[in-house]
C-alpha cells in the first residue's frame, strides 16, 4: 500500500491531514501511533475510501479505489476500533458471509473456520448472535473475519480495546504468522509497549502530520534521543510534547 | 428548575418529546391515503357487523368468538415507559423513587387498553345478548374490568421475573387462564363461573409468587420500549423514509435451515445476508404474522364460499398486497451499512441478489395464501375464480422485480 501526498479532512477549508506519505511493504508490520485527534483514524478512513482525499492518493495492490473498486477492496481486510457486526447473524454466519465476500475456497473455509474459532476461544459462542456478545467478543469476530479473508494487507485500528489477555495473545501470534507469510499490516494502537515489541517500523502522527517515521532508531533520532537510547514511549512523549512532558 | 427534575416531570417531557417526534410521520401517513383505506375497511366491517346484528345465525359460534375477541384485548397489556439505554446510568440511581414514574406509565397505557376492551366488549355484547345471554351484560362488564386489572398486574409481575423462560411460561398460563375464565362466564351460571374464577385466581396468586424477581426490571423495560418504538417506525416506514433504529432480532430457529441451504459462493453473498435479515428482523416477523393471519382469514372466507367465493379472493389480494409492501421494507435494512464500504461485497450484484430473495419470499407467501383459498373453494366446486386470481397474482409477481429495481436505483441516486 502506498499513501502519497495525502491531504484531507471533513471540510476542504480545514484539512485534518497534511501531506501524508508512507508505504507499507509486504511482510512488514507498521505501528501508527499518535495522541487522540492526531489523525490516525482519519488516515485509515481515507485508506478505506470512506473519505475522499483533497490532494494525493492511496494505492493498494497498485490501484486506487476509483480505478478498480473490487480489486482494491479485496486486497485488504479492516478491523475497526468499534466492532461493526450484523445483529441478525451468528458468529459462524459472520465468518461464512466473509468467506463468501472474499471468495474463500469452500474446502479451505471449513478448516479455517474451525481453526479460528478454536484459536480465539469462540467455540462455545459459535451459534451466538452478535447482539448477545460482549464488546471483546465482537472484536474477536471482526479479527477472525479479517484473518479468514487472508488478504495481502491488514488495517487494524486499536485492536486491543476490550480484548481479554488470551485474545490479545492470539491476535499477536496470528499477526506474526500472516506477516511471515508475506502480508503487510498497518496497526494503530495506544499500547506503545506492544507496538514497539511487534512492529518493524513506526509512523508517529501529531496534529495531522507525520512527525517521525521509520525504525525505533529513526523515531529516537527524530525525537533528538539518538545518543541516549530509550523506549518508543520515551521518544513518543518527546515528539508530541516537545520535551515538556 | 428543581421541580423540572422530578421523575414525573421527566416522564411528561419524554411523552411530549415522543409525540413531537412522531407527529410529522402521522402527517405523512395522513397524506398517503392510508386513512381512506382504513375508513373503507371500517365502513365495510361496520356494514357486515350491522348485517350480522340484524340476522344472527342460530349456529353462530358465540362462545368461540367471545373468547377469542375478549382474551386478545384483555391479555394484551403493553407498557410505555420511555426508558432508554442511557437510563441505567442516569435514572438507575433514583430507582427507589421510580414508583411515581411507573404509575404514570401504567395509567397512560392502561387507559388506552381499557378503551379498547370497552369497544370490543360492547361490540361483542350486542351479539351475545341475542344468543345464550346466560349472564347479564353488567355482570360481564364488571368481570371484564376485573380481568383487565388482573392482566395488567400479571403482565407487570412477568416483566419483573428474572428468568425469561419462567416469564414466557407464566405469560402463556395467564392467556390460557383468561381464556378459560372468559369461557366460563359466557357459558356457565354466575355461581359456577365465580367459583371457577376464584379457584383460578388463587392458583394465579400462588404461581406468581414463586419465581425470583427483579425489584425494577430495567433491561426488560428498556428493551420493551425500544421494540415499541421500532414498531412505530416500521409502520411509518410504509409511508416515508424513517431514521434507522437498531433492529430487534428474533432467532426463529425453525427457519435457519433455509439459510444453511444457500450455497457458499461469492454470487450468494447478498442472498445470504438479506435472507438472514428477512428471517430474523422485524420485517420478517410482520410478514410471518400477516401470512398466518392471511391464511386463516382467506381459509374462513373460502370455506364459507362468502360472496360466492369473491370474499376469499378479496382477502387474498389484500394480504398479498400487505405482505408485498412489508417485504419492500427489506431493501432499507442494509442501506447505510459500513460493511459495503469496507468489504469486497459484490455491490453491482446487490440489486439482483436482493431481488432473488424478494422473489422467493413473495412467491412462497402468495402460493401459500392462494392454496388456502383455492383448495376450500375447489372442494365447494368453485374453480374459475381461483384460476383468475392465480393469473392476476402471476402478472403482479412478474412486474414486481422491475418496480423494485427502479426503487433501488432511486435509493442509490439519493445516497
Amino acid at each position: 500500500m502506498k499513501v502519497s501526498g495525502l491531504t484531507g479532512g471533513y471540510s476542504p477549508r480545514r484539512p485534518v491531514l497534511h501531506d501524508i506519505t508512507f508505504e507499507v511493504k509486504a511482510g512488514e508490520m507498521i505501528g501508527l501511533i499518535g495522541l487522540n485527534g492526531a489523525g490516525k483514524s482519519t488516515t485509515i478512513k481515507h485508506i478505506l475510501g470512506l473519505m475522499k482525499p483533497q490532494t494525493g492518493d492511496v494505492r493498494i495492490d497498485g490501484v486506487t479505489l476509483e480505478e478498480e473498486t473490487e480489486r482494491y477492496r479485496s486486497a485488504f481486510a479492516y478491523v475497526p476500533e468499534t466492532p461493526v457486526l450484523f445483529d441478525e447473524l451468528t458468529v459462524e454466519e459472520h465468518l461464512r458471509l466473509t468467506g463468501m465476500a472474499y471468495s474463500v475456497k469452500d474446502n479451505h473455509y471449513e478448516e479455517r473456520e474451525e481453526e479460528l474459532l478454536e484459536q480465539f476461544q469462540m467455540m462455545p459462542k459459535r451459534k451466538a448472535f452478535a447482539s448477545h456478545l460482549s464488546k471483546g467478543m465482537k472484536q474477536k469476530v471482526m479479527i477472525m473475519n479479517a484473518l479468514l479473508a487472508d488478504p495481502s494487507l491488514y488495517i487494524i485500528d486499536e485492536p486491543f480495546l476490550g480484548l481479554d489477555p488470551l485474545g490479545i495473545r492470539s491476535l499477536l501470534e496470528r499477526l506474526v504468522e500472516v506477516k511471515q507469510k508475506g502480508a503487510a499490516i498497518l496497526m494503530s494502537s495506544h499500547i506503545l509497549s506492544t507496538v514497539e515489541a511487534y512492529c518493524d517500523r513506526f509512523i508517529v502522527m501529531h496534529h495531522g502530520s507525520i512527525v517521525a517515521m521509520g525504525t525505533l532508531e529513526d523515531v529516537r533520532r527524530a525525537a533528538g534521543m539518538e545518543t541516549r537510547g530509550g523506549s518508543l514511549e520515551d521518544a513518543f512523549y518527546k515528539l508530541v510534547t516537545g520535551g515538556n512532558a | 428548575m428543581g421541580s423540572d427534575r422530578t421523575l414525573e416531570s421527566i416522564w411528561q417531557r419524554r411523552a411530549k418529546a415522543f409525540r413531537t417526534e412522531t407527529m410529522p410521520y402521522f402527517r405523512y401517513m395522513g397524506q398517503s391515503g392510508f386513512p381512506a383505506f382504513l375508513s373503507l375497511i371500517v365502513i365495510s366491517s361496520a356494514i357486515g357487523y350491522i348485517g350480522l346484528l340484524r340476522h344472527v345465525p342460530d349456529d353462530f359460534p358465540f362462545t368461540i368468538v367471545g373468547v377469542i375477541a375478549l382474551t386478545l384485548v384483555l391479555c394484551w397489556s403493553p407498557l410505555r415507559t420511555w426508558l432508554a439505554a442511557g437510563d441505567t446510568v442516569f435514572m438507575m440511581p433514583r430507582e427507589a423513587d421510580m414508583n411515581g414514574y411507573l404509575r404514570l406509565s401504567l395509567r397512560y397505557t392502561t387507559l388506552g387498553c381499557a378503551v379498547l376492551v370497552a369497544i370490543v366488549f360492547l361490540l361483542y355484547m350486542l351479539i351475545y345478548v341475542q344468543g345464550p345471554a346466560i349472564n347479564g351484560a353488567w355482570t360481564l362488564g364488571i368481570v371484564a374490568a376485573g380481568l383487565k386489572a388482573v392482566n395488567v398486574w400479571g403482565a407487570w409481575q412477568e416483566r419483573q421475573m428474572t428468568w425469561p423462560s419462567m416469564r414466557w411460561l407464566l405469560r402463556s398460563l395467564r392467556w390460557a387462564m383468561t381464556a378459560l375464565t372468559v369461557a366460563a362466564w359466557l357459558t356457565s351460571l354466575l355461581w359456577q363461573a365465580a367459583a371457577f374464577t376464584l379457584l383460578l385466581g388463587i392458583l394465579c396468586m400462588v404461581l406468581y409468587r414463586l419465581p425470583s424477581k427483579h425489584r425494577f426490571p430495567w433491561e426488560r423495560l428498556i428493551d420493551e420500549e425500544a421494540r415499541t418504538r421500532k414498531r412505530y417506525y416500521v409502520f411509518f416506514g410504509l409511508f416515508i423514509d424513517v431514521p434507522t433504529l437498531s433492529s430487534s432480532i428474533i432467532k426463529r430457529s425453525y427457519l435457519s435451515w433455509m439459510l444453511r441451504r444457500i450455497s457458499f459462493a461469492n454470487r450468494n453473498t447478498f442472498v445470504y445476508l438479506y435472507s438472514a435479515s428477512l428471517m430474523r428482523t422485524e420485517v420478517g416477523g410482520i410478514v410471518l404474522r400477516l401470512l398466518f393471519l392471511g391464511c386463516l382469514i382467506v381459509y374462513w372466507f373460502a370455506e364459507a364460499v362468502s360472496l360466492s367465493g369473491y370474499g376469499s379472493l378479496i382477502a387474498f389480494f389484500i394480504f398479498m398486497g400487505l405482505i408485498a409492501v412489508q417485504l419492500g421494507g427489506l431493501r432499507h435494512v442494509h442501506r447505510y451499512s459500513v460493511w459495503k464500504h469496507v468489504y469486497p461485497l459484490p455491490e453491482k450484484q446487490r440489486t439482483d441478489q436482493f431481488l432473488r430473495v424478494d422473489r422467493f419470499a413473495i412467491v412462497l407467501c402468495t402460493a401459500l395464501l392462494w392454496l388456502f383459498a383455492a383448495i376450500p373453494l375447489a372442494l365447494s366446486g368453485v374453480y374459475m375464480l381461483s384460476l383468475a386470481a392465480a393469473v392476476l397474482a402471476i402478472v403482479y409477481l412478474a412486474v414486481r422485480p422491475m418496480r423494485l429495481r427502479k426503487k433501488l436505483a432511486q435509493d442509490e441516486e439519493e445516497e
